[in-house]
């Protein structure tokens, strides 16, 4: 028989996955590694957001010192809520990960000077925002109810995984941004991205609300 | 950050986004993922499948009469998902079913075609992990199981039937 199966992803985690997650025992380094990278990699709306982050970084130090802020800050929720057991609403979290995409593509156009003559600290938004990321990965894993055997080594291995998805998906983005900062048309590729990264975050609060509202 | 906003172009810029931002959400992101569709584009596009209530795995055959068809159904924890059929007055449909471990909540029933003011008749209820019969429907509409889960685990079905009908499938 000829089997079809749907699987969900986005930022939640697929079935095979929720499978393995639920039924593992003791310290597992490498599976907890790779679903940490899986995840990131997969996550639509961890990956808009820093597409936002690096958008106007040219120097390898500023992206470094940018990426290592929001590392920190999710990192720090990711643990400190699971250890801690701080459950959040999911959708909740998740609009407001979308509105961190907004944020940040309205900031990347020049809207916080323009309209209210002030330009937040983007290394503090980007601190902040992340430590929300972090909530929202936190979330997802609470409810699978880990085994408490080896819970802390796996979350490390997790939240290692999270940073070498999250660098291989930034090696492809940035790539994409420098090849067409060598080109005249990058200025108008630079506003209609943005104008798109906006649009993206909209969408990602709407459907996020929703959601909170119906369940 | 370098810019060559104005001002009325960044309001331009933000109000567009957000404009096509909620178009796209309700002609297709809101009737895929909760199976909200107040424009009927989601449904014709066949993008309300993906309803939130579970998910499928379903075997090659999908209508027909007598064939014996079997599917495997996911109620996820907390939920309740709907499998229907489609039938005309007195046919008949022989079915068998279990749970992958657990018991569920089942209400086996039928809605009249044509009906809105949510009547139906239940002819099983039960809590059960596992159940096989038969049945034949008092009238022309659609037939089927309700399932509840009331753990915190997902249950998987094993839903096996055959008789006359064309399936309606996961509600």
């Amino acid at each position: 028989m000829a089997l079809v199966s749907i699987e969900a992803f986005a930022h939640g985690v697929d079935d095979s996955t929720r499978n393995f997650l639920q039924s593992n025992t003791g310290v597992q380094i490498l599976p907890f590694m790779y679903i940490g990278a899986k995840h990131m990699v997969t996550g639509y709306d961890h990956l808009l957001f820093l597409v936002g982050v690096l958008f106007f970084l040219r120097r390898s130090k500023d992206v470094l010192l940018y990426v290592s802020m929001f590392t920190v800050g999710h990192s720090l929720t990711l643990m400190s809520g699971v250890l801690g057991g701080i459950q959040v609403n999911a959708y909740l979290i998740d609009a407001i990960i979308g509105l961190s995409v907004v944020y940040k593509g309205f900031d990347n156009l020049g809207g916080f000077k323009k309209v209210f003559g002030v330009q937040p600290n983007p290394k503090a938004a980007v601190l902040i925002f992340g430590l929300f990321h972090g909530f929202g990965l936190a979330t997802k894993i609470q409810e699978f109810h880990l085994p408490s055997d080896g819970l802390v080594a796996n979350l490390i291995a997790f939240n290692v995984g999270v940073e070498l998805g999250q660098f291989m998906a930034l090696m492809f983005i940035l790539l994409g941004i420098n090849y067409w900062r060598r080109h005249s048309s990058f200025n108008k590729f630079a506003r209609v991205t943005n104008i798109a990264l906006m649009s993206a975050g909209f969408m990602l609060v709407g459907m996020q609300l929703t959601g909170y509202f119906i369940n | 950050m370098s810019s060559t906003e104005n001002n009325g172009s960044l309001t331009k810029a933000t109000l567009g986004s957000s404009i096509v931002a909620g178009i796209v959400l309700v002609l297709f992101i809101l009737p895929a993922e909760y199976n909200i569709d107040p424009t009927g584009v989601g449904k014709a596009l066949g993008l309300t499948v993906f309803n939130e209530q579970g998910e499928v795995t379903q075997g090659a055959q999908q209508s027909g009469d007598s064939a014996n068809q079997s599917v495997v159904l996911t109620v996820p924890a907390g939920k309740g998902i709907e499998y229907k059929l489609s039938m005309n007055k007195f046919e008949k449909v022989t079915y068998e079913w279990q749970t992958d471990g657990g018991d569920l909540y089942v209400d086996l029933h039928g809605e009249p075609a044509g009906d809105t003011t949510g009547y139906f008749e239940s002819y099983t209820i039960g809590t059960l992990p596992e159940m096989k019969g038969s049945f034949t429907v008092p009238f022309d509409g659609s037939h089927g199981w309700y399932w509840k889960n009331k753990t915190d685990k997902s249950i998987n079905i094993q839903l096996s039937f055959s008789g006359e009908y064309i399936v309606e499938g996961l509600k």
